[in-house]
């Protein structure tokens, strides 16, 4: 998998699986002609523009809003503004069980956070939009703000309590534990960045509704709207084909999406609202600031006795959101003693938001670098020390791992980065030019979920093979893995299969998030695909015009494409003139995994909230994948610069659908995890919240000539108590683990050790 | 207050101008004003919605076109400056010669995740190595800086890019 491009490619006649294979990715070609359509790739007729207008207070109310100018603005077709827009419907709550939030004001004239969308203007084109939203006159009752984490008055937090750990007596075995390490880490608010922004084109047909919009879960979005507009699911068309990145931004529908729907239905006409760059910062969150005070005790031998964690994250005044920062250290290693507590601290900022990894990359930022400090005063070698707190079971639930091969990612990991040649001694290497460098590891983890869904197949007699699923491919392969895994089930090639996403008119798909959606949906497009197999097997057994009809049962088989008797394939029809044979126009098939007479409305309940998320294997065992990474790191102390100089990093992510795209998958990750460490922060003004650096210029993501080469192995197995297929998550485990690798690799150039993200250039600044 | 929010533009006044823009080849007479980018002409009113805008403010790289055969940023450029030059969108790089090379090649690495800095990638690429930039993995880096893809396909991006250059250095 180092260099899949190497490999041979997988096809029916060496008789491999087509899943499982690196096979090119099948929507690449549309891709790089530019012809796959994003959601803002539309121009219905007689399309408006709307654009949002941001208020620029941390906190307050909006008085008043003279739109008066505005309104006589060129081209002008609305303004909506607190004071005037339609009070929209409430659509059940999205996290099921908790109440709904009530009717949804679109522009709430009292301000939360700095950003906060406070009117819209809609117009002919964009441009006069713009114009015609700088011409507004807006008035506010500024209140007091509590801008971050980082603000005195922003207080200890409160106590989630939901999250606690109290396992053994952690501080007892801490006393007693010879060797003791505690330490502050921090990470900053991160945003998600995809380069597609977040946008919405919206038109109405009698009281139908279609939406273009990216989505990471088009049902759930789409019962948002039809709760908004008080109209049925079933008018809710919501449009996602290709998604340009998610990262967990494009989850929920938002404010831009309701202005446009909201603004075509007043209309009558199509209206696109494009969120701006900077709008990006503040229309939804990114991940939430942390910071975590670890203690960590070990015994003579380096191994750990306990773990105390004492965390804070932030959130809005409005919703108690948790970034879990127990989500690694809980079960990372064997440790029999552990207490962990988290607070939220309430300030003025958009909600936090699930982003790559909630949760276990904070977590894994302070845990493996709290276990390398550990290594490092008790004098082991950091992979030893990993090796010797290896978790046999999961030392939180007490449940055996479906599989955990962490241990064959460090020890072939260190095989491959030449590990054993690192002195242990911090600044004792150095690059030609004299400059510092550092070899650093770290582990990561990446728990599984699992949800339910449906995959629709089918074949038609003009030849062709479709997969259908409401279920999007944001550019983690979804479109080339469902094509793989229903060539080998139907006994057809994946070039022949078309598969539809990204579409709330085809069959439920689950969300595209946690990293579940790869494990459902091949698991029911097999399904789909077998039984698909066995309908046509059966119709050319029985059905007249048949040119096997009467044939014994069990001697029929489908190879490429084409139907045979099992022991001569000479005699072979294909799929589609079998069709035409037997009069069939087309077969369709819809296979599903809900429990067996879960209802309609229940199956809508668990496909559209929260309340279909599950753990794997019917919570029998464990499952989640691992991951080791090896850094080296160049740091030039005159500068106080560091650059990332190689990479190498090993997963157990169970079974690879595709080694060549979850390789891709990985290296993102890691990509993700380098800007994470030396450039990703949310500058917070202090005076009002507002976001500082809220565009690509001062909000720094990694740049081509950040990156160095990166390998990256598999060292997983099929695991078929993760999913039926045997994989498990790939697309968010490649960021765990990155930051604190590169921060100890740090550490191991110049001894200094970088506690807070991202690292800051004049902490390294040589003093001599 | 006032909202701070969207750009400062006092004049209500429209100035349209007729533009004859040359796109891949193809004569498009237009009226647009004269603030509209190239960007946005080409997308919302030549319905060429292949470039992509990532951030409007000439920080990403996404909308990426040749004029005469240059990479800009068509939307830190406005149409009526592209107006006597030829325009090349990545919808004209299958008719390129290089261009054709460097999306073959960009699908083969996987140079893309999401797809939507592709198109701009891909139009850098094929001008990189028309510079004659794509002379190391070093330089390449260096020389695609100017297109951020945040799925973090640059490894790929370098391969694919170093890639197809072989194959033109080899004609
Ligand atoms: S859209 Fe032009 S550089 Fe980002
Ligand atoms: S492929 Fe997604 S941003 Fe580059």
């Amino acid at each position: 998998m180092t260099d899949p491009t190497k490999r041979k490619h997988g096809d029916a006649s060496d008789g491999a699986l087509h899943l499982g294979s690196p096979l090119a990715r099948v929507d690449g070609d549309r891709k790089v002609r530019g012809e796959a359509a994003y959601a803002l790739d539309a121009a219905p007729a007689g399309l408006a523009h709307g654009v949002l207008v941001r208020g620029t207070i941390g906190a307050g109310t909006v008085l008043s809003v003279d739109a008066a100018s505005a309104r006589q603005s060129p081209g002008v077709l609305m303004v909506f503004t607190p004071f005037d827009t339609p009070v929209l419907g409430a659509p059940d709550s999205f996290l099921d069980g908790t109440p709904g939030e009530g009717p949804f004001h679109v522009f709430p004239a009292s301000i939360l956070h700095w950003g906060q969308a406070v009117a819209a203007v809609i117009a002919e084109t964009r441009q006069q939009a713009e114009t015609a939203a700088a011409l507004l006159r807006i008035d506010y009752a500024p209140g007091d703000v509590v801008p971050s984490i980082l603000s005195k008055d922003a207080g200890p937090g409160v106590p989630v309590g939901a999250v606690d750990i109290d396992r053994g007596d952690a501080e007892a075995a801490l006393a007693g534990s010879v060797f003791r390490v505690e330490a502050t880490y921090e990470t900053p608010r991160e945003y998600h960045v995809p380069i597609e922004p977040h946008g919405a084109v919206a038109w109405w047909e009698g009281d139908r509704l279609t939406v273009r919009e990216p989505s990471q879960w088009i049902d759930a979005m789409a019962r948002t709207y039809a709760g908004w507009f008080g109209i049925p699911f079933e008018n809710v068309r919501l449009i996602s084909h290709f998604v340009g990145g998610g990262f967990g931004s494009k989850v929920t529908a938002m404010t831009h999406g309701a202005v446009a729907a909201l603004a075509a239905r007043e209309l009558g006409r199509p209206v696109k609202v494009a969120v701006t760059r900077a709008q990006n910062f503040t229309a939804h969150g990114g991940r939430a600031a942390t910071r975590q005070t670890l203690r960590l005790g070990a015994d003579a031998d380096g191994r750990l006795k306990a773990i105390v964690q004492d965390g804070e994250s932030e959130t809005s005044v409005f919703v108690p959101f948790v970034e879990q920062l127990n989500a690694a250290t809980s079960v990372m290693y064997d440790v029999p003693n552990l207490r962990s507590r988290q607070r939220l601290v309430h300030v003025n900022t958009v909600t936090p938001a699930h982003m790559r990894a909630p949760g276990k990359h904070p977590s894994a930022f302070g845990l493996e670098s709290a276990i390398d400090e550990l290594a490092h005063l008790a004098g082991i070698d950091p992979v030893e020390l990993r090796l010797r707190n290896e978790a046999g079971f999961n030392p939180q639930t007490g449940q055996p791992w479906s599989s955990r091969r962490l241990r064959e990612a460090l020890v072939e990991g260190a095989r491959r980065f030449g590990w054993k040649d690192r002195p242990a001694a911090p600044r004792s290497m150095r690059d030609a030019d004299g400059a510092f460098l550092g070899w650093g590891v770290a582990a990561g983890l990446f728990p599984a979920l699992d949800h339910f869904g449906e995959a629709g197949l089918r074949v038609d007699a003009d030849g062709s093979i479709e997969v259908l699923s409401a279920g999007i491919d944001m550019g983690t392969g979804t479109y080339t893995i469902l094509a793989q895994a229903a060539a080998d089930a139907l006994g057809v090639l994946p070039g022949d299969v078309t598969v539809r996403l990204g579409d709330s008119e085809l069959p439920s798909g689950p969300l595209a998030g946690n990293s579940l959606l790869a494990g459902v949906m091949t698991g029911l497009v097999h399904k789909a695909a077998a039984a698909m197999r066995e309908t046509i097997i059966g119709l050319a057994l029985t059905e007249q015009g048949s040119p096997f009809r009467g044939s014994e049962l069990n001697t029929l088989d489908i190879t490429r494409g084409r139907i045979h008797p099992t022991l001569d394939e000479g005699r072979a029809v294909p799929i589609a003139d079998l069709l035409k044979a037997i009069g069939r126009d087309r077969i369709e098939r819809i296979e599903d995994n809900f429990p067996a007479g879960t209802s309609a409305q229940e199956r809508h309940r668990i496909m559209t909230t929260v309340a279909g998320l599950r753990p794997p294997d019917g919570g029998v065992s464990s499952v989640a994948s691992w991951c080791a990474h090896f850094v080296e790191v160049k740091v030039d102390e005159d500068f106080g610069t560091v650059r990332v100089r190689r990479v190498v990093s090993g997963f157990d992510c169970g079974r690879l659908y595709n080694p060549h795209l979850a390789a891709s998958q990985f290296r993102g990750g890691i990509v993700m995890g380098i800007g994470q460490a030396l450039l990703e922060g949310g500058r917070v003004d202090p005076r009002d919240g507002r976001i500082v650096n809220d565009n690509l210029g001062d909000y720094l993501i990694p740049t081509n000539a950040d990156i160095p080469d990166i390998e990256v192995f598999s060292v997983g197995e099929p695991d078929f108590r993760a999913a039926p297929m045997g994989g498990k998550p790939v697309g968010e485990i490649g960021i765990v683990g990155v930051a604190p690798a590169i921060c100890n690799a740090v550490f191991h150039a110049t001894g200094q050790r970088i506690r807070r993200l991202p690292l800051d250039i004049a902490a390294l600044l040589s003093t001599n | 207050m006032r909202s701070a929010d969207t750009p400062f533009v006092r004049s209500a006044a429209r100035t349209d101008l007729d533009l004859h823009l040359r796109v891949n080849g193809r004569s498009h007479r237009i009226r647009a004003e004269a603030r509209e980018t190239l960007l946005d002409v080409l997308r919302e009113r030549l319905g060429l919605f292949g470039t992509k805008k990532g951030c409007d403010h000439g920080q990403c790289g996404a909308c990426t076109v040749l004029v005469d055969g240059r990479r800009v940023l068509s939307c830190l450029t406005l149409a009526a400056q592209a107006e006597h030059g030829a325009v090349t969108t990545v919808e004209g790089m299958v008719e390129h010669p290089v261009g054709r090379l460097v999306q073959a090649a960009f699908v083969a690495e996987d140079g893309l995740q999401c797809g939507y800095c592709t198109p701009g990638q891909i139009v850098s690429a094929t001008a990189c190595i028309l510079e004659g930039a794509a002379t190391s993995d070093e330089a390449i880096r260096e020389a695609m800086s100017g297109n951020l893809c945040r799925c973090g396909a640059y490894p790929n991006i370098v391969a694919a890019v170093r890639s197809a250059a072989a194959v033109v250095e080899r004609r």
